[in-house]
């Protein structure tokens, strides 16, 4: 069965151009595991890849001239990101997007003097430090506290860190975690937090794997008596939830990139020939089922992108888009399984690995009930307090 | 059928717990899983105690054997119950030690990796009306890597003249109880993973109230609680009825549907934590991926349920 959905709709000419650029440079780089880390070896590669893309430029793609960047549009980190997954090559990193983003909007100029050229060229990598045990979707129950040292041989200016993080994405191969954390009284919610940039082999932080499905693999970070600087905090104290809700709206574009659906469908269906399955019309038109909604995701996809191009509030269609998206690309992964057939449950074929990898996309970056929650609240007004 | 449990079921069943407490369980499944092991001990320890032979016993029969593959299930009881408590008993043939095969592979395929086919002695082949039942030599099974709790092998082909050619019709026998066995090994793991997630959703605090309090949850769980009956009793009513075509395909169809949701669901609302594996979440809900594969899964369930209603022409 030919895929013949397409996303190449709407782009201009030198955005497209770039994409061909793009793909070039990813024949260099097949084989490179960097969006599912299924060996935690891939980690180095991903590395040396993120080096290779700053010296080209194109973790600034967006970011304005004055900063080093190439002031383009997000159209182009869209096209990058989108080829890179479908490529599996690897995700958009942390550090030159989300935290890059938030520095030139809430940093001082010495923070962006400091950061901004490494994280440009892809030599310092971020994790973000948000979820705790106590605190998923309700991320104003963060906990890890940094208190203020009023004397002693370090103080003042400079804060102790307590507290653990969960659920840490990369924290096992970042230089730096990008933490939120509690500095107003224990009651404050989202009025007592703040963003501090904590190195993470400074004394006291502790990193330890918690092992998923997919054989990834997650971490728990542990804070015990860490001393920060307060000029490595971003923003104002007790300001850091707007940094960080202002931190995501930026990102929005590339947090799931369509392309990974249209891939795994593309490997669904080979799977589909390769048993013999794909001559049943049930099987068929459940495949045809399937990518009617991939192209109804990258209709989405162009839609939050063209929201972000034009300045607009983008939290709605993000959140249009995560949820349309992440539950097809479970669907697509479920389908080999529900065809009935064991050869989808031997470890790690294409289409059996999809399953154990899919069920965790509707948790990470927000959950399928916090963005339906949003839509309800920000599109329509709906919300408890009327 | 009696929809109250008789009090010889609620003996039988209590004493199978006592047993399962100390023979399966969580820490006991963990370690045979890990080395992708048959638990031979508990294997014997059912035949002592008379549990493999419910199914013709006179104080018993097929629908308490089916009631114990659901607890044996529930308990992660590293063994083959569908055979061994339903499948050789309703083919009247004599019980086997270890573990013993099931495959219903279509006309001229060989059958796909089957659950403990690197340590079975015994398979029992389906094919369009009778049952062939041959030995297997574990030594040529061909194991393949299984990240779904049971450990998985392709057995090597069953060379026509092997084994014993049992009668006319007995492939249906074989397709009615495997399908009522893995529909109730299905129920018992699917009633662990619901209630594990129920306990979660009062336990967790978020937003300053129980997780369950959010009425966005409370109706999907309502829901997995409709499928899981629907399941249930359509899964006892096939097993009393001795497994017709209609019944045991209409009940594997309804449980695989219902496997489906609460499969999604159950992850879903546990969160990040559920996805780890050091929560025991995964241990049933990784298994149920394994048995919607048998048998030719959901499409071959709603087909046998078709053309046993309507014939052949219908499917
Ligand atoms: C693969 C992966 C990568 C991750 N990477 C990172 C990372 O790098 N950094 C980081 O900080 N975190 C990370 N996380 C954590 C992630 O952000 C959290 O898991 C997520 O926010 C949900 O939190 P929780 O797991 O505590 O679930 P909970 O918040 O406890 O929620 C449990 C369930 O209840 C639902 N729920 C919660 N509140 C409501 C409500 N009001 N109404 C209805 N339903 C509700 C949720 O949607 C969910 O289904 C990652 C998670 C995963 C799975």
């Amino acid at each position: 069965m030919a895929d013949t959905v397409g996303t190449d709709v709407g782009f201009t000419a030198e955005e497209e151009a770039f994409r061909g650029e793009v793909l070039s440079f990813l024949t260099g780089y097949q084989g490179l595991d960097g969006y599912f880390h299924r060996r935690e070896s891939s980690a180095e590669g991903v590395r040396k890849l993120y080096r290779a893309l700053g010296e080209r430029g194109w973790l600034s793609l967006s970011w304005p001239r004055e900063f080093g960047g190439m002031g383009r549009s997000p159209a182009y980190e869209f096209i990058l990101w989108d080829e890179m997954a479908y490529a599996r090559v690897a995700r958009p990193p942390m550090g030159p997007g989300l935290v890059a983003k938030a520095l030139m909007a809430h940093g001082t100029p010495e923070q962006c003097a400091r950061f901004l050229p490494d994280l440009r060229l892809g030599r310092t990598n971020f994790c973000l430090g948000y979820s705790e045990p106590d605190a998923g979707s309700d991320l104003a129950a963060v906990r890890t506290r940094a208190t203020p040292l009023a004397d002693g041989p370090d103080g003042p200016g400079w804060y102790e860190v307590d507290g653990a993080k969960c659920w840490t994405s990369n924290a096992h191969w970042a230089d730096h975690i990008w933490l939120l954390c509690r500095t107003g009284a224990a009651d404050s919610r989202s009025r007592g937090l703040s963003v501090l940039i904590v190195p993470l082999d400074r004394p006291g932080v502790t990193v330890s794997p918690i092992p998923t499905h997919d054989g990834g693999r997650l971490n728990e970070v542990r804070f015990e008596g860490v001393r920060v600087p307060a000029a490595d905090r971003v923003g104002a104290e007790n300001d850091g939830w707007r940094v960080v809700a202002s931190a995501l709206a930026v990102e929005r574009h590339v947090q799931f990139p369509p392309k990974r659906l249209r891939r795994d469908l593309r490997d669904l269906v080979a799977w589909t020939g390769r048993t013999g399955l794909d001559g049943d019309p049930v099987v068929r038109r459940r495949l045809s089922g399937l990518a009617v909604r991939v192209a109804e995701v990258e209709a989405l996809a162009l839609a939050l992108l063209g929201e972000i191009i034009s300045g607009r509030p983008s939290a709605v269609p993000a959140a249009h888009h995560k949820l349309a998206g992440t539950l097809l690309t479970q669907d697509i992964a479920r389908a080999a399984m529900e065809f009935g057939n064991s050869e989808a449950l031997i470890k790690d074929s294409d289409v059996e690995f999809m399953w154990r990898q899919a069920i965790l996309e509707t948790i990470g970056g927000g959950t399928s009930e916090v963005m339906r929650g949003l839509v309800a609240r920000q599109a329509f007004g709906l919300d408890s307090r009327g | 059928m009696d929809f109250e449990r008789s009090d010889t079921q609620r003996a039988l069943l209590d004493a199978l717990d006592t047993l399962l407490g100390r023979y399966a369980g969580t820490g006991r499944s963990r370690e045979p899983a890990a080395r992708g092991a048959y638990d031979h001990a508990l294997e014997s320890e059912l035949r002592t105690a008379g549990f493999l032979d419910l199914f013709g016993d006179d104080g018993a029969g097929p629908l308490e054997a089916t009631l114990a593959v659901e607890r044996i299930s529930a308990a992660l009881g590293a063994v083959t119950p569908v055979p061994h408590l339903l499948v050789l008993p309703a083919l009247g043939l004599p019980a086997h030690t270890g573990p013993v095969a099931l495959a219903a592979p279509p006309a001229g395929e060989e059958p796909g990796p089957v659950r403990y086919g690197a340590e079975a002695g015994l398979i029992l082949l389906a094919g369009a009306d009778r049952c062939v039942a041959a030995p297997l030599d574990p030594g040529q099974a061909e194991p393949v890597p299984s990240a779904y709790g049971f450990p998985l092998a392709r057995v090597a082909p069953v060379a026509s003249g092997q084994g014993a050619e049992l009668p006319p019709g007995t492939a249906a026998t074989v397709r009615g109880w495997w399908r009522v066995g893995a529909s109730a090994e299905a129920l018992g793991m699917m009633r662990q993973a619901f209630d594990l997630t129920v306990r979660y959703a009062k336990d967790r605090t978020v937003f300053g109230r129980a997780l369950g309090s959010f009425q966005a949850l409370q109706h999907r769980l309502a829901e997995l609680s409709v499928l899981l009956e629907g399941a249930r009793w359509l899964v006892y009513e096939a097993a009393f009825l001795g497994a017709p075509a209609e019944a045991s395909a209409v009940a594997a169809a309804h449980t695989t549907a219902a496997l489906r949701r609460l499969t999604r669901e159950t992850h879903q609302i546990m969160g990040a934590v559920g996805l780890t594996r050091e929560h025991d979440l995964h241990l049933w809900t990784l298994r149920l991926q394994a048995l919607r594969a048998e048998l030719g899964g959901m499409r071959a369930h709603r087909r046998a349920a078709s053309a046993a209603r309507w014939g052949a022409a219908a499917a």
